[in-house]
C-alpha cells in the first residue's frame, strides 16, 4: 500500500518523533539522509498548519502565506538556495528527500515561483546588483514572483512567443499577452520571456525580464479553469515600460537560461506521489462503492499498484543520478509521461465504479477522501502542463531513441 | 419493411432531428447551457413546455393515450440532437414518467406531464449503479435527476408480489439536491408514503423495459455529446497552428483522431441498431442484451472521446470558458445514468445469445 497521507507523522511513531531535535537551518544538508528524513518529519508536524493538509485546489496567497511566512521566519523557505542567500544549500538528493516528506504530509504549495524558479535563475545569471535587489525581497514575501512565459499561440511551441521588448532609451517597451499566468492575481512582480531580436532564429532573439506589475499598461484577467478554479490568468502589455537594468543576463539568452533551469525541476512532474495518493484513495472509494472484493476491480487495482510500483522504482534511478551530482537527460520524459498517465488511468477506473457519484460536483458525502469527480479533473492537465505529453514523447522519440525525422 | 415504409421512417428521423436542431442547435453557442448551470432548477422550463409541445415528452406513448406514437429510432435520433446541443432539460426522465402514466392510464397527471407544464420524475433508485426497482417503501430514492424541478414523483413500491405505483407531491416532501458535473441536479428523496396516491396497482411487468428504454436514450444523447466534442476537436486540429503546421498533419494527432472517429462509428452502430432491434419487436433478453451493448460503448466511448478532446485542445481545453469541458462533464454526469459500462457489460453476457461459431 502507498504510504496514507492522512497519517500523520506525529501519530504513527510518536515516541521516535520526540527523539528529533531540529538543529539549526545552515546545519542540515550536514545530517545524513535518515536523520535529515526525520528531521524534516518533526519540522512538519510542529509547523505545518493541519487545516492546510491536502487542499483539493491549488492555495492562493491570502491562503497560503502564512505558511510561508512560517518557512521564512524558520529559515526554511529556500531550500534549494546556497546559504549565502539565505537558502539551507541542500544538495539534489537531500533536496529530494525533502519534497518527498513535503508531498507525504500533504504540504500546499505557496506562491513559490521566486524561490523555484526566479531566484535560482538571478542567483546563476543575475548581476550583483540584481541579487541584492531582488534575493531578500523574495525571502521576506515582499515580492511575489508569477512567470510568464506561454502565449495563446506558443504553448507546446514555446520559441515561437511574439510578446516584444523594444528598447527606447533606458527602458524597455514590452507589448503582448501571456497565459497560464499561474496565480498572477496575487504576484507583484512577473518575470517574462520576451522577443528582443525578431530577425533571429526564434530560439536566439528571446531575453528574460523582470517587471514590476505596478507598472502601467499591465492587466491580469483570472482564467477559469476546469476545477472553477482561477489559479491561472492572462496578462497583458500594452507599452509597458520596464528599466533596462531589470533585463537578466545578456540580451537574447533568455531561452538558454530558462532551460537550464528547468532540467532539475523536471523530475518532480515524474513523482509517483499524485499517483499513489490517488491509488490510496481508488480502494476507498472501491470500500465504500462495495467493489472492492470483486474480481474485475481487484485485476485493475493489482495493475495499478504493479505500475506504481515500477513508476517508484523507475523515479528512485533518476534521483540516484540527481544525488551523484549529475544532471538528467532527456530520458527523465519518460517519468512525466508515464506518472499523468498512470494518474489518469486511476481516476478513470474511479469514475467506472463510482456510480452516478461519477456526475457529482463535490466530494461525496462531503467527504475529501471520496472525491472521484474532483480527481478526475484534476488529472487532465497532468498530461499538458509542463510540457505536453505528445512534446514529451518526441524528446524520447528524439533524443532518447535518436530516431531520425 | 417495404421500400415506401423504410423512406417514411427515415424522413420522420429527419424531422425529428430537424426540429430538435432548432431547439438545441449542434455546434451552436453554449450561452444558453452556460447561463442555465448551477441554477435552480437547472434547466430552462419554458424550453420543457416547448419539448411538451412538439410532442417529445409523449413520443413513444401510443396516439390513443395522448402520445405521438413513435418509435425508439425517432426517440434516438432526438436524443441525439440534444446531447450535441447539450440541452439540459430532463427529457428522458420526463419520458421515463409519461410511459408509467401511460400504462397506468393517469390522464390527470399524464396530460400536464406530455404539455412539459409539470415535471414528474419518477424516484425508483435505491442504489448506486443498478437498473433494478426493488420498490422498498421506507427506502430513500436517490439520483432523481434535474428533482428540483419536479412538481410530483412517481413511487413504485413493493407489494407482495406486485409492483404498485404511487404519486406524490413535490411540494412538502422531503428532497435534498446535489449539484452535477454538467450543472444539473440529483435529488435524494425520502417517501412519505402518508403524502402519496396509488394510481396502479402493478408496474411491474413494465418498469424494466421502461428503464431500458431512457438507458438507450441516454446511450443515444451521450452518442450525440461526443460527436459534438469530436466536431470541436477535429476543427481545432485543422486550424490550429505549432510550429510552423497545422497541428492536424502531425500523423500521431490523424492516428488518435482516426481512433476516436473508429469509437464514434461502433457506438452509432450499437445505438441505432438497438433502436432498430426495439422498433422491429425486440422484447426480454434480445432487447436488454441490444441496449447493454449500447450502453456499455457509450459509456466507455463518450469518456475517452471528451478526454481526448481536451488532450487534444492542450492547455484551452482547460479551461471553463472552452465548450470542450462542457462535453467532458456530461459524459461524466450521462455515463453511468441508468447503468454504467461494467453494469451493462455483466448485464449483456446475461442476456445475449451465444454465437454459435
Amino acid at each position: 500500500m502507498p504510504r496514507q497521507l492522512s497519517t500523520s507523522p506525529s501519530e504513527t511513531g510518536s515516541d521516535a518523533m520526540n527523539a528529533v531535535t531540529i538543529p539549526r537551518p545552515q546545519d542540515l544538508n550536514g545530517l545524513d539522509d535518515e536523520s535529515f528524513r526525520a528531521v524534516v518529519r518533526r519540522f512538519l508536524a510542529e509547523n505545518y498548519p493541519p487545516e492546510l493538509r491536502n487542499p483539493p485546489k491549488r492555495l492562493h496567497w491570502s491562503e497560503n502565506k502564512v505558511w510561508y511566512h512560517k518557512l521564512a521566519e524558520k529559515g526554511w523557505l529556500c531550500p534549494g538556495w546556497p546559504q549565502e542567500y539565505g537558502g539551507l544549500g541542500l544538495s539534489p538528493g537531500k533536496l529530494i528527500i525533502l519534497t518527498e516528506e513535503y508531498e507525504r504530509h500533504g504540504v500546499a504549495r505557496t506562491n513559490d515561483h521566486g524561490i523555484i524558479m526566479l531566484g535560482p535563475l538571478v542567483i546563476k545569471y543575475g548581476t550583483e546588483a540584481q541579487k541584492q535587489r531582488f534575493l531578500p525581497k523574495i525571502l521576506t514575501g515582499e515580492h511575489i514572483w508569477c512567470q510568464g512565459y506561454s502565449e495563446p499561440n506558443s504553448g507546446s511551441d514555446l520559441a515561437s512567443l511574439r510578446t516584444e521588448a523594444v528598447l527606447d532609451g533606458d527602458h524597455y517597451v514590452v507589448n503582448g499577452q501571456k497565459t497560464w499566468t499561474t496565480l498572477a492575481s496575487d504576484a507583484n512582480w512577473i518575470f517574462l520571456l520576451v522577443r528582443t531580436d525578431k530577425q533571429a532564429k526564434k530560439q536566439e532573439g528571446i531575453s528574460f525580464l523582470l517587471v514590476d506589475m505596478k507598472t502601467p499598461g499591465i492587466t491580469v484577467k483570472p482564467i477559469i479553469n476546469l476545477e472553477m478554479h482561477d489559479e491561472f490568468c492572462e496578462t497583458f502589455f500594452d507599452n509597458v515600460r520596464v528599466p533596462r537594468e531589470n533585463l537578466v543576463g545578456q540580451p537574447n539568452k533568455g531561452w538558454d537560461m530558462a532551460k537550464a533551469l528547468l532540467s532539475f525541476e523536471r523530475i518532480f512532474l515524474g513523482s509517483p506521489r499524485q499517483s499513489a495518493y490517488a491509488l490510496a484513495r481508488l480502494k476507498q472509494l472501491a470500500e465504500t462503492m462495495g467493489v472492492a472484493e470483486e474480481p474485475a476491480f481487484r485485476d485493475r487495482y493489482a495493475q495499478l499498484r504493479l505500475d506504481l510500483d515500477d513508476l517508484k522504482a523507475l523515479y528512485g534511478r533518476f534521483v540516484e543520478v540527481l544525488k551523484q551530482g549529475r544532471s538528467l537527460g532527456p530520458d527523465v520524459s519518460m517519468l512525466k509521461v508515464f506518472q499523468s498517465e498512470l494518474f489518469q488511468r486511476i481516476t478513470d477506473t474511479m469514475l467506472e465504479i463510482a456510480g452516478e457519484n461519477a456526475g457529482l460536483l463535490e466530494p461525496i458525502g462531503g467527504n475529501l477522501n471520496l472525491n472521484p469527480t474532483g480527481q478526475y479533473i484534476q488529472a487532465r492537465p497532468t498530461s499538458i502542463y509542463g510540457g505536453t505529453n505528445e512534446i514529451q514523447r518526441n524528446i524520447i522519440a528524439k533524443n532518447v531513441l535518436e530516431l531520425p525525422g | 419493411m417495404s421500400e415506401a415504409a423504410e423512406d417514411d421512417r427515415a424522413e420522420s428521423i429527419r424531422m425529428i432531428r430537424d426540429s430538435a436542431a432548432a431547439v438545441a442547435p449542434r455546434g451552436g453557442d453554449s450561452k444558453r447551457v452556460r447561463a442555465l448551470r448551477f441554477t435552480d432548477p437547472g434547466y430552462d422550463p419554458a424550453v420543457l413546455r416547448q419539448m411538451g409541445e412538439m410532442g417529445w415528452i409523449g413520443l413513444r406513448l401510443p396516439e390513443a393515450a395522448g402520445g405521438a406514437g413513435l418509435g425508439m429510432g425517432e426517440m434516438c435520433a432526438l436524443a441525439e440532437e440534444l446531447g450535441a446541443g447539450l440541452a439540459p432539460e430532463p427529457l428522458i426522465p420526463a419520458a421515463l414518467s409519461a410511459a408509467l402514466l401511460g400504462y397506468a392510464d393517469d390522464q390527470a397527471a399524464l396530460t400536464p406531464l406530455l404539455a412539459g407544464e409539470a415535471l414528474t420524475l419518477t424516484a425508483w433508485q435505491e442504489r448506486a449503479d443498478s437498473l433494478v426497482t426493488p420498490g422498498t417503501p421506507d427506502a430513500k430514492r436517490i439520483f432523481v435527476p434535474m428533482a428540483g424541478g419536479a412538481t410530483q414523483f412517481l413511487l413504485p413500491l413493493r407489494e407482495g408480489t406486485r409492483m404498485a405505483l404511487h404519486l406524490l407531491p413535490a411540494a412538502g416532501a422531503d428532497l435534498t439536491i446535489e449539484r452535477t458535473q454538467d450543472g444539473g441536479t440529483y435529488g435524494t428523496l425520502r417517501p412519505d408514503l402518508s403524502r402519496a396516491t396509488r394510481i396502479a396497482d402493478d408496474v411491474g411487468g413494465v418498469i424494466g423495459r421502461v428503464l431500458d428504454e431512457a438507458a438507450l436514450a441516454t446511450a443515444a444523447y451521450l452518442l450525440g455529446t461526443m460527436e459534438a466534442a469530436f466536431a470541436l476537436t477535429l476543427q481545432y486540429l485543422r486550424t490550429r497552428q505549432q510550429f510552423g503546421r497545422i497541428i492536424g498533419t502531425f500523423q500521431s494527432l490523424q492516428h488518435r483522431a482516426a481512433d476516436l472517429k473508429i469509437q464514434l462509428s461502433l457506438t452509432r452502430a450499437g445505438v441505432e441498431g438497438a433502436a432498430a432491434a426495439f422498433d422491429a419487436g425486440a422484447t426480454g433478453d434480445a432487447a436488454r442484451a441490444v441496449v447493454s451493448r449500447a450502453k456499455a460503448r457509450a459509456a466507455e466511448a463518450s469518456l475517452r472521446v471528451t478526454r481526448e478532446c481536451i488532450q487534444l485542445h492542450g492547455g484551452i481545453g482547460y479551461t471553463d470558458e472552452y465548450d470542450a469541458g462542457l462535453y467532458l462533464r456530461k459524459a461524466m454526469v450521462l455515463a453511468n445514468q441508468y447503468g454504467s459500462a461494467a453494469l451493462h457489460r455483466r448485464r449483456f453476457l446475461e442476456t445475449a445469445p451465444e454465437d454459435e461459431e
